[in-house]
């Protein structure tokens, strides 16, 4: 699973969800991509799912990149606990998806195929997503 | 090569909020510019202009204007990210006869050869060719590419009329060997296991964490910055 392998600070404050992607918004690797039409927090295990998903199903027929890294630590404090004394402790690492990310790229499969390897890769994650085919232009 | 006529308006307001009312006009805002002239600011039609770039970036476009027709090439094309819709353009002039680089694509043709996995490396390449015959896409054949092998920009067979303009040396597509059946399902195993795999396997994780939550908070951050603050470690503890 994704996790950094040493911050600079252990508590961080929440990640700002507004705004659109500013970058990352086309495909650059392969041929397939999902896109973030919501914004996200993604965490390591539901980027690992949604890769595991894609790689069950195409099998060894292509190639996957991940484009996000969870590098925010969200801190939960502990149940039954009353306020104060501090922040929680660290509990997630999460990717701050925005509109227009691209999420994961794949290559090698014929379309059909990667487009349902996608799908079930989307139903891993949190947002609302599609799958993209990269065209002439791009 | 497509080559379009496009009705050029010329453009005397600028700023974020003309370009808008711009937009919900269904035009365009675009600039032109090259030959080391002024540039010029237009507002083209858009869905002409996106019906003339939607199959071939390197169209050459006719814009006519006051001053009279004028070509050009989409230099950069700047489009939102989730509605697709263009929203500015760059052009630059271009000339009968000139000599432009530009990028095309690259359609790969054929099949690799067995337990081959075809990795594109580029997607474009970078041709020097007369601004008003540029090719659409460059083929190349990766018929039977086996693995380790790989293809180079200096190996691609170009059209006629047009020169590489980018390192003979860059690859363009390699062929990769495939992993066998039993690395993929040892490989996913492993990840499933590290995941705890299934709803068992979530709740066996959580129970994991919740124990572990009494003296180390968190078993996944022991790659944190070792010499950071963090003095009230015993957050934890229950307070009154």
């Amino acid at each position: 699973m994704l996790i950094p392998r040493r911050v600079k600070h252990r508590k961080q404050h929440h990640p700002d969800r507004s705004g659109a992607a500013k970058g990352g918004t086309a495909l650059a690797f392969g041929e397939y991509g999902i896109q973030a039409l919501e914004p996200a927090y993604v965490t390591n295990r539901q980027i690992e799912s949604a890769r595991i998903a894609m790689t069950r199903h195409i099998r060894r027929g292509g190639k996957v990149w991940i484009n996000i890294y969870p590098d925010r630590p969200l801190t939960k404090k502990p149940a039954e606990t009353r306020m104060g004394s501090g922040k929680g402790s660290p509990e997630w690492w999460v990717a701050n998806v925005k509109p227009g990310r691209i999420l994961f790229e794949l290559s090698g499969p014929p379309e059909p195929l990667a487009k349902e390897a996608m799908r079930r890769a989307m139903h891993k994650l949190p947002m609302k997503c599609r799958f993209i085919v990269r065209e002439v232009g791009d | 090569m497509a080559e379009v006529r496009i009705v050029a308006e010329p453009r005397t307001q600028f700023g974020k909020g003309h370009a808008r009312r711009v937009r919900m006009a269904h035009k365009v805002p675009a600039v032109l510019y090259g030959h080391g002239d002024e540039p010029r600011h237009f507002s083209l039609p858009g869905h002409d202009l996106m019906m003339a770039l939607r199959h071939d970036a390197n169209a050459l476009l006719t814009l006519e204007t006051a001053d009279g027709d004028q070509l050009a090439l989409a230099k950069s094309v700047v489009r939102d990210p989730l509605k697709g819709h263009l929203e500015h353009v760059d052009l630059v002039a271009v000339r009968k006869g000139e000599k432009v680089t530009v990028e095309v694509a690259i359609h790969l043709t054929g099949a690799g050869g067995p337990d081959t996995l075809v990795d594109q490396q580029t997607m474009t390449l970078t041709i020097e060719a007369d601004a008003t015959a540029l090719p659409d896409h460059v083929e190349v054949s990766i018929q039977g590419l086996q693995p380790g092998q790989k293809i180079t920009a200096g190996q691609v067979t170009l059209p006629s009329g047009t020169t590489l303009a980018q390192d003979a040396d860059h690859v363009i597509v390699q062929g990769l060997g495939v992993q066998t059946e039993e690395q993929l399902e040892a490989e996913l195993a492993a990840a499933e296991e590290e995941l705890g795999s299934g709803q068992a396997g979530a709740e066996a994780h959580e129970a994991e964490a919740a124990a572990a939550a009494g003296e180390e908070p968190e078993g996944e951050s022991e790659g944190d910055a070792a010499g950071d603050d963090d003095a009230p470690k015993s957050e934890t503890s229950t307070e009154e």
